[in-house]
């Protein structure tokens, strides 16, 4: 799902990474947790669509906004949309191999 | 954004968090009460100290932390909005000033001669029945109807017949309308509030929170669904064989229908624990997957109870404290220790950090308290119980006395975690990096 990164969306990728999940303690990219970045210059929009390792989730609302706060401060000139979605189900092969590494998977 | 997230739907901290701090005390306060009942607990499992402590424990210690931690996990595995801010509040000044009346009547024996008695046992009811009115209202507008939530909102209703059964027992001391003797009563009463309040609700929040906890996924749910129907039935059909005096076979029976319930409960978590992610357990971890160690002795102790053998018939009031002992002062005690630092922390954390996240370098949930005083009382809790135990069966009040103040001990760390947590400062430093 996260190929094809323009750079900008592979510079914001990289600044998601700082954001770790206050559970696990490992960042919700090599958690697996971003499913979409979509940079769109033209209409100075940014939209991400996530999920969260389990419903009712008690950071989850937190996460997200960390996710927003952390894009607007790099791209303060856009819109900045945060989507969850639970399809599909988030499960642990989606962790990177960093992420595995992580947690002595 | 999504509805149903937790943040939007949790109560106001003013809701939840006096039942950590108002628990602690309590806790503390019961293991002063086991240093002076220890010469009661060294012969028998019952006495007017043994109930003024085991209220303290169930009620004081148990329930007030159950309830608290029950009004902010509520809204997130239901999804929905707490029913009612004010109920709760009122609930939990009717139930601390209940518990107190009630336990200091025991404690003193003044069982039948003051109203005070009376008092404290319609408080306890009145704040359980705002409790269920809460609990039942919430889950009524819930869309996820979960075998979960139904074992919640199921023990709710054991939870109110148990405080009605202890209500009505009160009043038969005083005015004997009910044919039958107090202490069967009291049995009915007790299994009420462990296997269907205090099992049931345990079941129904440590599947949710456990697979949660360990990053575990692909679970089998049949297990679960089992264990309710299980657990149920061998319950009910207790309470009859208890009420009627049936035959022991018969109640072995029920007894093996809800063991059953319990196993499969076991294994449902074990298949969480053996697929977690995390491999590593943090101390509120280790502290729940101990609580299940005691699990397995009150099985143990709860069949030799029920089968009453021969052999032991020295020791038959010693397996019936041991019984109780294990699942209340083992079980609950340890899972409610470890699940502390699974759940205040956050809610703390939440209420100091949501809005401060990715601007400021901020400290983890992990972080406001200190994990060596954990170590500490995981080590201190231990000893303190595996020493009681010996001293029930050594029917020596020295060793019970020594168990009582590693359970000070233990209770004392605990607290100071707790009011750490409570009274954190926030941290802001600005993000330099």
């Amino acid at each position: 799902m996260l190929e094809n990164l323009s750079i900008t969306e592979k510079q914001i990728l990289e600044r998601l990474k700082t954001i770790p999940d206050p559970e696990v303690e490992v960042n919700i990219v090599d958690l697996g947790l971003i499913y979409e970045i979509k940079h769109d210059e033209e209409n100075k929009k940014v939209h991400i669509l996530m999920t969260l390792s389990a419903r009712g989730c008690p950071v989850g609302d937190t996460i997200m906004q960390h996710v927003e706060t952390v894009v607007k401060a790099f791209l303060p000139d856009y819109d900045i949309k945060v989507e969850l979605t639970w399809e599909p189900q988030w499960t642990p092969e989606m962790i990177t191999p960093e992420g595995k590494a992580l947690l002595n998977m | 954004m999504q509805a149903g997230l937790s943040t939007k739907n949790a109560p106001s901290p003013s809701v939840v968090l006096p039942h950590y701090a108002v628990g602690a005390i309590f806790f503390i306060i019961a293991s002063v009460l086991l240093f002076f009942a220890s010469g009661d607990l060294a012969n028998t499992y019952i006495g007017p100290k043994i109930l003024g402590l085991t209220h303290i424990l169930v009620l004081g210690w148990i329930t007030v932390i159950i309830f608290g931690a029950l009004y902010q996990l509520i809204p997130v595995v239901m999804e929905i909005k707490l029913f009612s801010e004010v109920l709760a509040h009122i609930s939990f000044y009717t139930l601390v000033t209940g518990t107190i009346l009630l336990s200091y009547t025991f404690w003193n024996n003044y069982i039948g001669e003051t109203i005070y008695m009376q008092i404290g046992g319609t408080l306890i009811f009145i704040s359980v029945i705002l409790f269920v009115i809460n609990a039942l209202f919430s889950a009524l507008k819930t869309k996820q109807k979960t075998i979960e939530n139904a074992f919640i909102v199921t023990s709710a209703g054991w939870l109110l017949l148990t405080v009605t059964l202890g209500i009505l027992i009160t009043m038969n001391l005083v005015f004997n309308f009910i044919p039958k003797s107090n202490l069967e009563l009291l049995k009915i009463h007790v299994h009420f509030g462990i296997a269907g309040w205090f099992l049931m609700l345990v079941i129904g929040v440590a599947s949710t929170l456990l697979p949660m906890f360990f990053i575990a996924h692909k679970l089998n749910r049949t297990f679960l669904k089992l264990s309710y129907y299980f657990i149920n039935a061998g319950l009910i059909f207790l309470i009859f064989a208890l009420y009627y005096d049936i035959n022991i076979w018969l109640k072995a029976l029920s007894g093996i229908i809800l063991l059953s319930g319990i196993v499969f409960f076991i294994k449902y978590n074990f298949d969480a624990y053996k697929k977690r992610l995390r491999k590593k357990l943090d101390i509120g971890m280790k502290l729940s997957v101990f609580a299940f160690i005691f699990l397995f002795l009150t099985l143990f102790f709860g069949i030799l109870s029920i089968l009453n053998l021969n052999f032991l018939s020295n020791y038959s009031n010693q397996i019936h404290a041991a019984y109780g002992i294990s699942i209340i002062l083992g079980f609950l005690t340890s899972l409610i220790l470890g699940q502390m630092y699974k759940t205040l922390p956050f809610i703390v954390w939440l209420k100091l950090y949501q809005d401060k996240v990715g601007k400021y370098k901020i400290p983890m949930p992990a972080h406001i308290y200190s994990e060596k005083i954990a170590d500490w009382h995981y080590y201190g809790f231990i000893v303190a119980i595996f020493t009681l135990l010996i001293g029930i069966f050594a029917k020596e009040s020295i060793i019970i006395q020594i168990s009582a103040v590693a359970f000070f001990i233990t209770a004392s760390l605990y607290a100071y975690n707790t009011f750490k947590i409570l009274f954190h400062k926030q941290k802001l430093e600005p993000l330099n990096n």
